[in-house]
């Protein structure tokens, strides 16, 4: 069974290689107090369930400014609002998150078994983690806000 | 007489990645097709003259281990090549998908340096 530990670092090594590699964005961690921010205010949320043997769910909350910058660089054209584009790219990137996650929770592959991605977005919204989930939450900093990976997992 | 390649990914935003890695992978192809899922996929087989298939595995509708075992089944495409291209890098998916004929597998995120590495030597 991995740790939290080991799966703090696994999200940060595979953000910033999401972020290097396909954003072509510079990204750093950010500081604790960083960590948790409820509501979200004009954000755009991308999450990907995992059920199996481990369950839970890998979330990634972007404020619109940082979504549509993403977005603009994953297609190299300009994004000006939250849109159908956004709403795929953000899901991607949650999609991505939760395939390197799996790799540390899994045996072979099969055991844990990944949703298709989904989003929310709007002007305020409360995520909200049951009681009896492991949390983990990376805020990063890129050159326009900050964003957070978020992680749950059922105990 | 150039090639032609399907990109078969749920993900609009994942297609256009992908089509962008190839050009700066260098790796040019006459006709880039495209499919949101494994359905969409076999109709654009049955009708196109298709070189080599780029598919994720994660998808609604057919998935891409579907999509495999569904192309192994028709005499007209099941010769065609299928390189995988998903977050999906466990021993026992990607094992499955090559039993079902996949020559490949590129894990999510990747470069377009990755894709000609594994793509260059299959054209």
């Amino acid at each position: 069974m991995s740790g939290l530990e080991e799966i703090t670092d696994k999200l940060v090594a595979s953000t910033v290689e999401i972020f290097s590699s396909m954003i072509m964005m510079d990204v750093a961690v950010g500081n604790d107090s960083e960590a948790t921010i409820n509501p979200y205010l004009k954000c755009i949320t991308g999450m990907v369930g995992l059920a199996g043997k481990r369950k839970g769910i890998v979330a990634v909350h972007f404020p619109n400014e940082v979504a549509m910058a993403i977005t603009g660089n994953f297609l190299g054209m300009d994004v000006s609002e939250i849109n159908e584009d956004v709403q795929d790219a953000v899901g991607e990137v949650a999609n991505m998150l939760a395939g390197d996650i799996k790799t540390i929770l899994s045996d072979k592959g099969k055991d844990i078994e990944l949703s298709l991605p989904s989003t929310i977005s709007g002007d305020q919204y409360v995520f909200q983690a049951k009681s009896d989930t492991e949390r983990i939450t990376v805020p990063f900093i890129v050159s326009n806000g900050v964003f957070r990976v978020e992680l749950e997992l059922e105990k | 007489m150039g090639k032609n390649v399907l990109l078969v990914d749920d993900s609009s935003t994942m297609r256009k990645i992908i089509g962008r890695s190839l050009r700066q992978a260098g790796i040019d192809f006459d006709n880039i097709f495209e499919a949101g899922d494994g359905q969409e996929a076999l109709a654009v087989l049955e009708k196109e003259s298709v070189d080599i298939v780029l598919s994720d595995i994660n998808m609604p509708n057919m998935n891409g281990i579907e999509f495999l075992r569904e192309k192994a089944g028709r005499d007209a495409i099941k010769d065609i090549p299928v390189l995988m291209i998903s977050t999906e890098t466990g021993d026992d998916i990607i094992g499955e998908a090559k039993s079902l004929g996949a020559v490949g597998s590129i894990k999510k995120p990747f470069t377009p340096d990755k894709v000609n590495e594994v793509l260059g030597p299959l054209l």
